[in-house]
């Protein structure tokens, strides 16, 4: 990755021109839905008038989504350009070690037993938790640590929480299945409050800021990284800390949506060049604005029916994704 | 002489044999032949465990398939896999001699085999009230128990006809039928809890979306503004579902508190059940009528 001719733009205008898009993208999807509302209207409801109703939709309903959207999108994709530099493998992804099987297996329990929304969302932490804390115990085992082998670890133990799955799937009543695949294929409906992924996503975005320089050591190599002066077990103890937790919020908030944690870190990537400073902040905003508006247009392409938000991240994000990588050669 | 009784009587047999021989069409329209009253049922299906004791065929049903628990009888019934996915082995070492099968439901594949394997297999679909009774009564005759399985039938008409006859000049009542939470999941109309729906003088908010059962937003129910929430739940005793809507208080459904609970297996399934859910829902929109 490192290796391809990357032009690197100043910091500021970079993430400025991504805000004002997440902006936008926010906007976009509190002014859409299966209701129409004029712009007059929502104007009116923004200055606290206007139709009760649309009071409901616009504050109670779709800024809260939207929010939690924004959020989710932006954890996975910070959590995916973490993994992308612990592992130095480009296909890695927040799910790569297994965490969302954990997180589906807490959730789809939660659900067997026939609990609330709550419980669901609780048990997928836990479930997310209990994965990671295995694959990194495993992984480091007796004593030698490498990305390689965290990787491997982390696979199998993916495809065992994969046949947890496919089991409890087989021996579910009929009744609960649409609610669990659903949730399997990822779902913004689920979100109750997008404050803990919000803040969470602000404030480890904050954090990271001052590692930048460290983590682009750690995205040449341990020994190069070691060379530059980087404590290098504690920098892979502490991504990967802080991945997976990104990651487990993110599987609470909205169930497993794939594709934004392994494609808009590579996307920014071909488009801003691999400076972790840069990277990392871009893949916030970036990761948050295509999930909100994969949300917006999950729920009113065929409303008021509606869409699961991955088959969207994907339509949307392949053609981009593919665009940019012809044009990068 | 002696052989010529023998041959004689046997052939008398032969004849008292296919006298008694049964054919029904089932809803596939094929029909099913049986030489003499089935002894040995099993049923590939919940709904159609429920109709056969309903029928008065429960001693015949030597197995059913897992989630099959109405009547209570029918939780002791050996199980023979799910309906999605059952054990042939199973069956056949159980040697039935009817295979009551569910259409839409069961792999046509697997039905197909026990077929092949020459086994009888009714093929159940039912949709609406009236395939109820004609069902009932079919299984009465293959089951050799038509005085209850007729009784049973008559009951259910009855009721339901009474119900209608009562409802058919009542004022319309705007509902939203809720099946699911997460996702919030609703049906069209022509799902049989709106053919429960009309009957009581309902209109199904929702009635005209595409899709059998559709998944649909919270956003979409505000705006249909419904006079009359109608929710199953998880469990026979759940009313979680309808509070989650008390604090949209623009709804007209919660000014008015009409928010009912209605349990899933008595609207949601075609067995004669379906008439208490229905009644109860008749009596829910007339609460709500009462409301205004």
């Amino acid at each position: 990755m490192a290796a391809a001719s990357y032009h690197t733009p100043r910091l500021l205008p970079a993430l400025a021109l991504l805000s004002l898009g997440a902006l936008l993208a926010v906007a976009l999807s509190v002014s859409t839905g299966s209701v129409a509302i004029s712009t007059a209207e929502l104007w009116a409801v923004l200055q606290g008038e206007g139709d009760p109703l649309h009071h409901t939709l616009i504050f109670d309903l779709r800024l809260p989504r939207s929010l939690a959207a924004f959020a989710t999108g932006g954890l996975l994709a910070v959590a995916g350009a973490l993994m992308q530099v612990l592992l130095r493998n480009p296909l890695a992804d927040p799910y790569v070690l297994g965490l969302s099987g954990g997180a589906a297996v807490g959730a789809l329990s939660a659900m067997l037993l026939g609990l609330g929304s709550a419980a669901v969302s609780g048990s997928a932490f836990i479930g997310a938790i209990v994965s990671a804390i295995t694959v990194f115990g495993l992984a480091h085992g007796t004593g030698s640590w490498t990305p390689t082998r965290l990787l491997l670890t982390g696979v199998v133990i993916a495809a065992g929480w994969g046949a947890v799955v496919t089991f409890m799937l087989a021996i579910a009543p009929t009744e609960s299945l649409p609610g669990m695949l659903f949730w399997l294929m990822g779902d913004l409906a689920y979100a109750r409050s997008p404050w803990p992924a919000l803040t969470t996503l602000l404030a480890l975005s904050l954090l990271l800021l001052p590692l930048g320089r460290s983590l682009n050591a750690m995205a040449r190599g341990p020994l190069q990284a070691a060379a530059l002066g980087v404590a290098v077990k504690p920098m892979e103890w502490s991504i990967y800390i802080a991945a997976s937790l990104l990651t487990a919020l993110a599987v609470t908030t909205a169930g497993s949506i794939g594709f934004v944690g392994l494609v808009v870190p590579h996307m920014l990537r071909l488009i801003l060049g691999n400076d972790q400073r840069l990277i990392l902040p871009a893949c916030a905003l970036a990761g948050g604005a295509l999930l909100t508006l994969a949300d917006t247009l999950a729920r009113t392409i065929i409303a008021p029916e509606q869409l699961p938000v991955g088959v969207i991240t994907a339509l949307l994000g392949v053609p981009t994704f593919l665009l940019l990588l012809y044009r990068s050669r | 002489m002696r052989r010529l009784l023998v041959v004689l009587s046997l052939l008398l047999a032969h004849i008292a044999s296919a006298g008694s021989e049964r054919c029904v069409d089932d809803d596939r329209n094929v029909k099913v032949c049986l030489d003499a009253p089935a002894a040995r049922i099993i049923a590939l299906s919940p709904g159609a465990t429920e109709l056969l004791y309903a029928a008065g065929a429960g001693d015949k049903l030597i197995a059913a398939v897992s989630f099959s628990d109405y009547p209570d009888e029918a939780k002791a019934l050996p199980r023979v896999g799910s309906y999605n996915r059952f054990d042939l082995e199973a069956i056949l070492s159980l040697k039935p001699d009817l295979l009551i099968g569910w259409h839409s439901g069961n792999p046509t594949e697997q039905l197909a085999q026990l077929e092949a394997l020459g086994l009888k297999v009714y093929y159940s679909e039912l949709r609406g009230f009236d395939d109820v009774s004609r069902t009932l009564r079919r299984f009465g005759e293959l089951a050799g128990s038509e005085p209850a399985a007729n009784a049973a039938a008559e009951h259910f008409d009855h009721g339901i006809s009474a119900l209608r006859k009562q409802y058919q000049n009542a004022e319309s009542v705007r509902v939203f039928q809720q099946i699911w939470v997460n996702p919030l999941m609703t049906v069209n109309d022509q799902h049989l809890i709106s053919e429960a729906t009309r009957l009581c003088g309902g209109i199904n908010v929702f009635g005209n979306l595409p899709r059998l059962a559709a998944r649909i937003d919270h956003e979409a129910v505000l705006a249909a503004n419904p006079e009359a929430i109608i929710a199953g739940g998880m469990g026979e005793e759940n009313r979680s579902w309808l509070d989650d809507w008390r604090p949209y208080s623009g709804l007209l459904a919660v000014q008015r508190d009409n928010l009912f609970f209605i349990p899933p297996s008595t609207l949601q399934r075609p067995t004669p059940r379906l008439l208490s859910g229905t009644r109860m829902l008749c009596q829910h929109l007339d609460t709500a009528r009462g409301r205004r």
